[in-house]
């Protein structure tokens, strides 16, 4: 301990030495790596797998089931209400959902004013399928239509004042709904059970509804809707059950290998079906995509943060040089300190020593200026990119990760002036 | 100091100049692609709208309840706002549509001639549902026929007429007369200028424009409104209130002029070009740090040498150019090897976004920058080479 404190000691001495080029070297590396964390953490919470126990299992059916041909048409990311029962006639998955989000106003009696809110118009194996957690009450016992409705946590909290409100009513859009379940803290991100229109950069829904009343209610898709032949889509309870009104999204729970090649099948044969009853008049293009495959699926990718995470990897690799670039000549500048204390006995072990003392000393002032320009950097991302906010958090395993990368960075940087202070022909370095 | 003799001095200190080469070139192949980002946003942001950007104003707006939001309720609630609004002083027009123009992407569909809808079919058209002022609001005189007067139902027994630009009008039609003709949505009773209508549409200058009712307002509605020069942003403060007088039960979303709209729909590109010059900037930075570092360790560590040439003649311009010619040499061969790592990033940048390529002028332009920044960081340390007395040559001895 006592030979470590020596280290820093002379380390120390050696930094106000040469105060200038130190700082330049420790601002350069903390630059470059800031900047590369800050976007580095939202490219890892985006790409991040929120459900990776079950990111395998559950999958997006589509077809090409609407009533237009086309030969080299992709199946609609939104599937119509009939289509939907199709899908749902097989008992083949273990837990199957269909939803879509819409916009609400909310409130407690006539005479507040509404608050706005977003609802998700879902069926019952919704929560069990994305590890929906419940605070208090139940979800609907099974998905017909009823006058019963789930709150988010924080909207509880935000219309009620408090989250033990099962059995309260609210009006939704001047609609009378008994609470019957509030979910714990719940975020799911990246918000992967509604990717397409980069929707999964959005926070979850504050309100759940069962999907046939959605439906009876007309309420609308937030998201993407499609309107083929003469359906009317102000008619949801009419024309959206009958006709060609595309706004749904559904979920299926296929635990196994065999499951899925089943649930193919099934597809592949409903096609046969409905292209022999006339309704299927393009070429098979089913698609049975995995949760974790979706956004790409949808082209949703952030290709912005992509694009930054190139020039900012570059970034860090010219900071790396040109910190390396400084250190070399500061330990040239040392050079004569080195090869005397070399002259004097102390062995190359003994120097290696002090040269890693010096490196763990830099890594923690660029550790910290890493953090604040990280930070600074997240912050103005944020405001240039509001739509990814939600991406924008640290947490101990991001910070550890900053840490080593700090610590290997700062290796090299010192790796080469180390060698060539420790290895080289002591006769010319005591010359010079 | 000829060229050689530059070489060699830079060969003297291989490590160091290796470094500050590849720092260099990627500094120019970073600096270059940022500017042909900033400059493809700036093209963006420029192009022609056909709109008046700066005196319209664009409220985005839903009625809370949902009684306001059928008919007869929210026929009578749009009268009433639009004639509330027409009253304030500073407007010139008003009128309401189911969505603006300036969109990423919002209500459309397909626009065909009905007897020969392949080979005239334009996919995702926007489709407007407004009131007869929207021409009046945006600026857009008929170019041939004559714009509809009367609201007439898009589900109505009778065909609500269409309005188009000239640019789907050319598409459809085949560069013939549009007027009169049928299209899928209605009798053709117009055509209007080209504007921008939504960025998702294959071509941004589709619209078409029916005078009609609003169908429905679930996804909200908008009310377009021109003002006189000057009177922009006192009528901006004064609608939310007037709007609330009107009716209370109403969600007010945003009130912005078409120039704001326009630089949000281009605010991922915006932003994306704003971080790539700040960064351009931070290496340009650490580049002038490192070409400032490289001299004036030069410069300490050679300073007999230096005094020996001074004693031999050397005058002091001599000494600060041939120090200035070492950088510039540096810079010159790592803005040549960053030439190549430009274009590299350039394609692998092209995968993720669009960029356009590289044009001849900006490696020029980009030398120009680095050579500048170059100069300015080696000033001082080249002037204190220059005060080197012939004197030190002594110590040499």
């Amino acid at each position: 301990m006592e030979q470590l404190f020596y280290y820093l000691k002379v380390s120390w001495f050696s930094i106000k030495r040469a105060p200038l080029p130190y700082m330049l070297t420790v601002l350069i590396l903390s630059l470059g790596l800031g900047v590369f964390f800050s976007n580095a953490t939202f490219y890892y919470r985006m790409n991040s797998d929120p459900l990776p126990d079950k990111s395998d299992k559950l999958f997006f059916p589509m077809m090409m089931l609407v009533p237009y041909q086309c030969s080299d048409c992709k199946a609609p990311p939104v599937l119509s209400y009939s289509n939907v029962a199709k899908l749902a006639a097989s008992d083949i998955p273990s837990a199957r959902a269909a939803m879509y989000s819409a916009d609400g106003y909310l409130r407690q009696h006539a005479a507040q004013p509404p608050t706005p809110v977003t609802v998700r118009i879902t069926q019952r194996d919704f929560f069990s399928m994305f590890d929906v957690p419940l605070l208090h009450g139940t979800i609907w016992p099974d998905n017909q239509a009823r006058d019963e409705l789930l709150l988010s946590k924080a909207t509880a909290e935000k219309i009620l004042g408090r989250t033990d409100v099962v059995g309260q009513q609210l009006l939704l859009d001047d609609r009378l709904f008994t609470i019957i379940g509030v979910l714990d803290d719940w975020q799911m991100l990246p918000k992967l059970y509604d990717a397409y229109n980069r929707q999964y950069l959005n926070p979850a829904e504050d309100i759940y509804l069962p999907l046939e009343s959605g439906y009876d209610y007309n309420y609308l898709s937030n998201n993407n809707s499609s309107t083929y032949d003469d359906a009317d889509y102000r008619k949801l309870a009419t024309d959206g059950r009958t006709k060609a009104i595309h706004q749904l999204q559904y979920w299926v729970q296929l635990d196994t290998p065999a499951q899925q090649q089943a649930y193919r099948q099934f597809m592949a044969n409903l096609v046969t079906d409905e292209k022999a009853a006339g309704r299927h008049p393009s070429p098979e293009a089913n698609q049975l995509v995995m949760l974790r495959d979706i956004v790409r699926y949808f082209g949703g990718e952030s290709a912005d943060i992509k694009a930054f995470a190139i020039v900012t990897l570059l970034f860090l690799l010219v900071s790396v040089f040109n910190a390396s670039h400084l250190s070399l000549n500061r330990y040239l500048s040392n050079q004569y300190e080195f090869s005397l204390r070399r002259a004097l006995g102390a062995n190359r072990s003994q120097l290696q020593m002090q040269l890693l003392v010096d490196m763990g000393l830099m890594s923690t002032f660029t550790l910290a200026g890493a953090a604040v320009i990280a930070y600074g950097c997240t912050k103005l991302m944020n405001s240039l990119w509001p739509a990814n906010r939600l991406f924008a958090s640290w947490d101990v395993q991001l910070m550890l990760a900053l840490a080593v990368l700090t610590l290997f960075c700062s290796y090299l940087v010192t790796l080469y002036p180390s060698l060539r202070a420790s290895f080289g022909s002591l006769n010319k370095q005591l010359k010079e | 100091m000829p060229l050689h003799l530059l070489f060699k001095s830079l060969q003297r200190r291989k490590v160091v100049t290796t470094l500050l080469l590849v720092q260099l070139a990627m500094t120019f192949a970073l600096l270059l692609n940022s500017i042909l980002l900033a400059q493809q946003t700036r093209q963006q942001l420029q192009q022609p709208t056909g709109l008046p950007l700066q005196q319209t104003l664009q409220v985005q707006l839903k009625p809370t309840t949902v009684a306001l939001r059928q008919y007869p309720a929210l026929g009578d609630l749009l009268t009433r706002q639009l004639e509330a609004i027409r009253t304030v002083p500073g407007v010139v027009a008003v009128a309401y549509s189911n969505q603006g123009p300036l969109l990423y992407g919002g209500n459309n569909g397909n626009v065909h001639d009905p007897d020969r809808e392949e080979l005239s079919k334009a996919n995702g058209v926007p489709l407007y549902t407004v009131s007869a002022d929207f021409f009046n609001v945006l600026q857009l005189p008929p170019l041939a026929g004559e714009l509809p007067q009367n609201e007439i139902a898009v589900d109505g027994l009778a065909k609500s007429p269409v309005v188009i630009t000239q640019s789907l009008a050319n598409k459809v039609f085949d560069d013939k007369p549009a007027v009169g003709r049928q299209v899928n949505r209605g009798p053709v009773a117009a055509v209007v200028a080209d504007f921008y209508g939504q960025r998702s549409a294959g071509t941004v200058n589709y619209n078409a424009i029916q005078v009609a009712p609003l169908y429905g307002v679930d996804w909200g509605y908008s009310i377009l409104l021109r003002t006189e020069h000057g009177s922009t942003d006192k009528v901006r403060q004064a609608l939310p209130q007037v709007l609330q007088q009107v009716d209370s039960n109403i969600e007010i979303f945003y009130i912005r002029t078409l120039a704001e709209q326009q630089q949000r729909l281009y605010s991922n590109e915006f932003g994306l070009a704003s971080l790539l010059s700040l960064l351009s900037a931070l290496m340009l930075l650490v580049s002038m740090i490192s070409s400032y570092s490289n001299a004036y360790f030069h410069t300490l560590k050679h300073q007999q040498e230096i005094g020996i040439k001074r004693a031999l003649g050397a005058s002091k311009s001599r000494i600060f150019t041939e120090l200035l010619s070492e950088n510039w040499l540096t810079t010159v061969l790592g803005a040549t090897a960053g030439v190549g790592c430009a274009l590299v990033l350039n394609q692998v940048l092209a995968q993720v976004i669009s960029i356009p390529s590289l044009s001849w002028w900006l490696p020029l332009l980009t030398y120009t920058v680095l050579l500048l920044c170059v100069t300015v960081a080696t000033w001082y340390p080249a002037t204190i080479a220059t005060r080197i007395s012939p004197a030190t040559a002594t110590k040499a001895l």
